[in-house]
């Protein structure tokens, strides 16, 4: 039972530390030669750094850090400037958008949802000079471009929840807030307000991509550390050249539940579950309120809304006597 | 040195837990099903937690009977009550000054003892309105109260001011700067159950008649329904309310499936629904009316009166008082029979109330 | 099923925790032994008694068969099998055939000499399940706790059990359930995109290896994993996942019965404040 179970790492080499190899096309070099952190080295790699800082990765820092600032200090303001109260009701403080009176109008006053349209003009604007980034360091060193592409998919779901569904609706005031529960009051009331966002077909799926991402994580990881003995981590040999390592973590599968993956195509799964979560989800956001008003009528115009025993309770807006 | 770390880290650990257990509730529970199985319809409560009752005080002296003559013709300055008899009026003046009036003042919190027909005590006045008030709550608005009935007591429990009431919120005080704004939410308010939802729900809910219903009225969207999520969050803080005050959780009433069926929610939801009606007839008909009466002390910031929610009555339990009605014992505040008040939905309730909310299944004509 | 051309070379006799060699046996692609007998046989019960619950309800349609569990009344007893009592035998199958299905990875990881990490992490999926179906209703002292089974059915359960508590986003184990759940998510699509990326290299590129790997992390984030180390993050943030969801629903009724923002205010009463 003592037996290793390649859960951390016991023996942790040190020599010179990985530069990486040759970048094209690049403006700078990268930056510091790394160094080494034991307790990192015992979870995975145990080397920090170098960096690839680069004119995108500083551009979208700079906006990153716009972002949280006018985030932050509209909270901090909020509570009078007062630290104590900034720190203990931190959680419920927010950077609300513009409200419904303003529509979808391109410049709100700035205490009325002014910060809230350039906070998350700097967000977007990081993201997707991040983006950019993610692209460009892939084709740098002339590998495919599946990160940026996934990276994408999330911050598809972003910009529909803060951006395009707010332009379809024209209202600011149907994106979400910053703010730790705000926004999940947020979350809480848009499924109130649309009929029950369980309801919404898109949702389903996204849910069930979700759970299944993190099925097929949990049951990749633990086919990889599972075989880790015979070298099941160096992936893309197994993919190039199959060995023991994967054999056996496919016949696992394959006397398990009658089917397996192979080295490259169980990350094509995780790939594509993945980036269906947010792409679905996204699509799920897009439809409500512009396509579909209540989920929950919707369903159960198309029958797939359970119906329990009535409890004969009828409006009393819709009795007679109330006014016409 | 880092043995003494682990060992901080530990008791940091353990305290923390420690901490997030002692913010729960250990003792036993009690559970009531509200719906058809399996769907998740329960009320589960802390048995320590339930709200306490308050003590009902026993009658100042034995009711007497009915008959002989009325408190219009012994008294002066008689205008609600001239009906009732003087016998059963001094037995509700001695009620109310059990139930009201500060003890060490008693009748003359309202009355001058030199003249006890004289207006000039505001107190006087406002009793006046509040059995005025009373008698409509019990008459227009059984559809509320039921049979159980309101007195004094259900609101002011032996204060001259019941504890739980509201004024207009104080308000950003620079709306046009961001320095102390939370835009009316974003704070940890226990009006709507500590969420940081908006926190004032009360001055467009049960002052004024804004419409509480926002989820769409047909599958699909029409420019005769907008509501903004921002309006579903104000209904959110209002709900939070109505669950707080009477210590109950969102599946009393609804079904989430839909909340806005009503073939899916409970009777006590119509129940709520004319309760809402009855606190704005109330505090726009009846409190609203004594704006010039009370002083400056008895006013909230903006200068209007304290009125009342469903806290003022409820206090934690679903049925004020736990369901025990007072009302036999003053019988006067019963007040003339009147028709009870019809529904209504907000502004445009009879658009905006499809049929298809009664039974939704009816939409699709199949069952 | 035709053998895998390497197979045959691992299909060997032993490493059954029960029955020796008496269910030692594949029958097509699937492993057998003892616990796949019992996964079969308390599937097909479960699904048949599932088939047979729902011919007793009122309707065919997938999405609206639902078998629920008994009304609270009942309480930790049997109840009549057209109230709840199919839902709970179903609810036995279930475990019965989850657990199975767990010890018989446990006879083909020793088979394949390998170690146990896939059926300790479906232990976490079977815990979460275990936790919704008989902890927390055992620790509220009734079945009726319990989801029915049914696709759209047990959404509304988890609806109104939420609303129970009257804003279930603040309840701390389900915000962290939730966290680990999108982690995991974008981390999986961060391990699938770099592993497609090595070996899917631009135009004219040879396939990568590693090396390249960590670099692209390094160079975008300053830090990469690497490759023995994100499948460990990934099995810990995956189960991290379940766990909290496990906890999340746990802790709903027996530890705390009011609105989940109220909890907080244990937060805003520390005495640090003042």
């Amino acid at each position: 039972m003592a037996r290793y179970q390649n859960i951390f790492t016991q023996v942790q080499v040190r020599g010179p530390l990985e530069a990486g190899p040759r970048m094209h096309n690049s403006t700078f070099t990268r930056s510091g030669a790394g160094g080494y952190h034991y307790w990192l080295g015992k979870l995975g790699a145990a080397q920090i750094g170098p960096v690839y800082l680069g004119p995108l990765g500083m551009a979208s820092l700079t906006f990153a850090f716009l972002a949280f600032e006018i985030i932050g200090l509209n909270m901090f303001a909020s509570v009078g400037w007062n630290p104590i109260q900034f720190f203990r009701q931190l959680p419920w403080l927010a950077l609300e958008p513009p409200g419904p009176q303003w529509g979808f109008q391109l410049l709100v006053p700035l205490a009325e949802g002014g910060w809230w349209q350039m906070a998350g003009f700097c967000m977007t604007t990081s993201l997707l000079l991040w983006w950019l980034r993610t692209f460009r360091r892939a084709r740098a060193l002339g590998m495919g471009t599946h990160v940026a592409w996934a990276f994408g998919a999330g911050i598809l779901l972003i910009i529909t929840l803060g951006f395009i569904r707010p332009m379809l609706m024209g209202s600011w005031a149907e994106a979400v807030p910053f703010g730790i529960f705000p926004h999940l009051d947020w979350t809480a009331a848009f499924s109130i307000r649309y009929g029950n966002l369980f309801y919404n077909p898109f949702h389903c799926l996204s849910i069930a991509f979700l759970y299944g991402s993190t099925m097929l994580f949990a049951m990749h990881g633990a086919t990889i550390l599972a075989t880790g003995r015979y070298g099941s981590e160096r992936e893309i040999e197994q993919i190039t050249d199959r060995g023991t390592a994967f054999e056996r973590g496919a016949l696992f599968w394959r006397w398990t539940m009658g089917f397996n993956a192979t080295a490259e195509s169980i990350h094509r799964w995780a790939w594509w579950f993945a980036v269906l979560t947010p792409l679905t989800g996204a699509i799920g956001i897009i439809l409500t309120g512009t396509v579909v008003d209540n989920w929950y009528l919707w369903a159960v115009m198309h029958h797939y809304a359970p119906s329990y025993p009535g409890t004969g309770v009828v409006d009393p807006a819709s009795l007679p006597g109330a006014p016409q | 040195m880092s043995r003494f770390l682990d060992r901080i880290a530990a008791a940091s650990i353990g305290g923390l837990g420690i901490l997030l257990l002692g913010g729960c509730e250990l003792g036993p529970k009690q559970a009531t099903q509200t719906g058809y199985r399996g769907t998740g319809l329960e009320q589960i409560v802390d048995v320590k937690h339930i709200a306490k009752v308050s003590l009902i005080p026993p009658a100042p002296y034995p009711l007497p009977p009915d008959g002989g003559p009325t408190a219009g013709e012994s008294y002066q300055n008689i205008k609600v009550l001239n009906g009732v008899s003087k016998e059963r009026f001094d037995h509700l003046m001695a009620e109310i000054s059990q139930w009201v009036a500060p003890p060490e003042q008693g009748c003359n919190y309202c009355h001058n003892p030199e003249n006890l027909a004289s207006d000039e005590k505001y107190t006087k006045v406002v009793a006046r309105r509040m059995i005025q008030m009373t008698q409509n709550i019990n008459s227009r608005w059984s559809s509320h109260v039921k049979e159980t009935g309101v007195t004094c007591y259900t609101c002011h429990r032996g204060n001259a001011v019941p504890v739980n009431k509201w004024a207009l919120a104080q308000g950003t005080p620079n709306p046009g700067s961001i320095l102390g704004n939370r835009h009316g939410q974003n704070a940890p308010e226990a009006n709507v159950g500590y969420a940081s939802l908006p926190s004032d729900p009360f001055a467009a809910y049960l002052n004024e008649n804004q419409q509480i219903r926002v989820a769409g009225n047909s599958p699909f969207p029409s420019r005769d329904h907008v509501a903004s999520i921002k309006d579903a969050e104000t209904t959110y803080g209002m709900m939070m309310h109505v669950s707080t005050a009477l210590g109950v959780n969102c599946t009393f009433c609804h079904n989430s499936q839909s909340f806005r069926a009503w073939n899916l929610s409970r009777a006590q939801r119509a129940t709520a629904y004319y309760g809402i009606r009855m606190v704005r007839d109330t505090n726009e008909n009846y409190i609203g009316s004594l704006q010039t009466v009370f002083p400056a002390y008895r006013k909230g910031p903006h200068g209007d009166p304290y009125k009342v929610n469903c806290t003022t009555c409820h206090q934690g339990i679903s049925k004020p008082l736990s369901g025990v009605s007072m009302i036999a014992q003053a019988p006067a505040l019963k007040g003339v029979s009147k028709p009870t008040a019809p529904a209504e939905g907000g502004p445009a309730a009879a658009t905006n109330v499809p049929a298809a909310f009664n039974d939704p299944q009816a939409m699709t004509g199949t069952k | 099923m035709a053998l895998l051309s390497f197979e045959r070379k691992y299909r060997v006799r032993g490493g059954t925790l029960i029955g020796g060699d008496l269910f030692d046996f594949w029958v097509g692609p699937f492993y057998v032994g003892f616990f796949g007998v019992v996964t079969a046989i308390t599937a097909s019960l479960g699904t048949a008694l599932i088939f047979y619950a729902a011919s007793l309800g009122p309707t065919w349609n997938p999405w609206l068969i639902s078998i629920a569990p008994p009304d609270l009344r009942y309480g930790l007893g049997l109840a009549p099998l057209r109230e709840g009592g199919l839902w709970q035998i179903i609810t036995i199958c279930a475990i019965g055939a989850f657990v199975s299905w767990a010890l018989r990875e446990v006879e083909i990881c020793r088979k394949l000499g390998i170690g146990y990490h896939v059926p300790f992490a479906y232990g976490f999926a079977i815990f979460a399940y275990v936790s919704l179906e008989v902890i927390r209703p055992w620790l509220l002292g009734a079945w009726g706790f319990a989801f029915p089974y049914g696709i759209f059915s047990h959404l509304d359960w988890v609806s109104n059990t939420g609303y129970q508590y009257l804003h279930f986003h603040y309840n701390p184990a389900h915000m962290l359930a939730v966290s680990f759940f999108f982690v995991t998510g974008g981390a999986l699509a961060f391990h699938g995109a770099l592993v497609l990326s090595a070996v899917n290299p631009a135009p004219g590129e040879p396939v990568k290896s590693p090396e390249y790997e960590d670099a692209f992390f390094r160079d975008t984030i300053g830090y990469s994993i690497g490759t023995l180390g994100i499948h460990r993050l990934g099995l810990f943030l995956a189960l991290s996942a379940g766990f909290w969801s496990a906890i999340c629903i746990i802790i709903s009724g027996p530890l705390w019965t009011r609105g989940w923002p109220e909890w907080w205010t244990w937060w805003l009463n520390l005495p640090i404040w003042s």
